[in-house]
């Protein structure tokens, strides 16, 4: 029922695939970062304006499906110009679905910071933008490594889902190579450990990361 | 922004009728994934070790696996293995495995928190352990564990989306027919988003008040 060469013939296009899966989910990791950072210092440094936007953003986000998102974002692409550009659709909705939950956490981080050491700041003459650069932002993403970590293995479990708008990684290569030979078990038996295997490295990188940043934690 | 409404108008039925699709599946996904989740819960503090090994391996590899990558497992390599399921069934499983490790997890925590001195003031007195169940260890770990399984049955309720990709019909399938009928993408998948966004917003606010109903005791206390 299994066949050995089947299995061995979907590792080499399913590795070659995980480079892609591997770009989106930094692509998509650094947007959701960014999207995060910006939603949280909107909701506490940004007036009632400020508040509201990033409130309406984190509660769209966590109030709709990826999926659906996804394609609005793919077909809102398309609507403005920019057809076919399923790569950076896929980048920009799990980045912008994933910068909701980086808001919270981020939010957590920043509000933790003691007030006067943001006080201490304003009395040596020092800006809003230069506080959030040089005080708050640095010290909220370290108190954060941890949650954001796991948040990026959830952006690496999405990225499964941009298979929908045929984004050739891991799952859709699966998907195109299974629907040729009949290999479902093979196959999938691949995906599966790819994403085992992908979601291994990222847990040692980001204990490895969380121990590099340690010595700076207050 | 006319041409939008009129499609919303003329395809509404069809979409309604995705809607309660939706609405049975999370219901009945949940169900299942909670069954599951106390069988899980229970056979991981089973005596017998290899039980247990088991399902520490099955919760690992749910951690590490994404949803969809389940589903395709089931639904295209499940019939290799003779197991061959309709579509609805195929999404039922995915829902079921997938979420039953994190609400395990769920339950596990809120059990944890209660204070063993309770369940052994309750043996104490006499109480069976159906007994410490029912009335210590349940009435308190249920409202301990809701915020976290609220959270998971939002999670469970978006991702029944995923399913219209092996053609269950629910929201998000009538949509890709609205879509194919209407040609109007941008539009359509817009206001369908909208359309879950206020379902769960909802379901979010009316957990939340249930949540505040079942720990009233807590704010009431002196």
């Amino acid at each position: 029922m299994f066949r050995g060469e089947l299995f061995l013939e979907a590792v080499g296009p399913i590795a070659g695939a995980a480079i892609v899966t591997a770009e989106l989910t930094v692509a998509a990791g650094l947007i959701g970062l960014a999207a995060g950072a910006l939603a949280a210092m909107a909701q506490i440094g940004g007036g009632w304006g400020g508040a509201l936007a990033g409130r309406v953003y984190v509660s769209l986000m966590r109030g709709t499906p990826l999926y659906v998102q996804l394609l609005v974002v793919y077909f809102g692409l398309a609507f403005a110009g920019l057809s076919s550009q399923a790569f950076l659709a896929a980048a920009l909705a799990i980045g912008l679905n994933s910068g909701a939950y980086c808001a919270e956490i981020l939010r957590a981080g920043i509000l933790a910071i003691p007030p006067g050491q943001i006080e201490a700041a304003q009395a040596i003459g020092m800006g809003r933008l230069r506080i959030w650069q040089r005080v708050v932002l640095p010290q909220a993403f370290i108190a954060s490594l941890p949650p954001l970590t796991a948040e990026l293995t959830i952006v690496l479990k999405s990225t499964p889902l941009a298979s929908v708008v045929a984004v050739t990684e891991i799952t859709y290569t699966g998907v195109l190579i299974q629907s040729r030979n009949y290999s479902a078990i093979e196959v999938f038996a691949v995906v599966a450990l790819a994403y085992i295997a992908m979601a291994q490295v990222l847990l040692r990188g980001s204990r490895a990361l969380e121990r590099r940043f340690r010595p700076f934690r207050a | 922004m006319h041409d939008t409404f009129e499609v919303f108008v003329e395809y509404g039925p069809l979409l309604l009728e995705g809607l309660y699709e939706t609405v049975l599946l999370t219901l009945a996904g949940a169900l299942c994934a909670f069954m599951a989740a106390m069988v899980l819960h229970a056979a991981a503090a089973s005596p017998w070790r290899p039980l247990r090994a088991v399902v520490r391996l099955y919760t690992e590899l749910i951690l590490g696996l994404p949803i969809l990558v389940l589903l395709y497992c089931i639904y295209f390599a499940g019939p290799g293995f003779g197991l061959r399921l309709s579509a609805v069934a195929s999404g039922l499983l995915t829902l079921t495995l997938y979420y039953s490790p994190y609400m395990a997890e769920a339950i596990r925590a809120a059990v944890a928190a209660i204070p063993s001195g309770q369940i052994e003031a309750g043996q104490t007195v006499g109480m069976g352990p159906f007994a410490v169940a029912r009335r210590i260890v349940l009435p308190q770990a249920g409202a301990l564990a809701l915020p976290a399984l609220v959270g998971l049955l939002i999670g469970l309720a978006k991702d029944t989306a995923i399913l219209s990709i092996v053609s269950v019909k629910e929201l998000s399938y009538m949509t890709k027919q609205v879509v194919s009928r209407s040609f109007m993408p941008f539009e359509v998948w817009a206001g369908v988003a909208l359309i879950y966004w206020v379902c769960l917003s909802t379901l979010d606010l009316a957990m939340r008040r249930l949540e505040r109903h079942l720990t009233r005791h807590r704010r009431l206390a002196p």
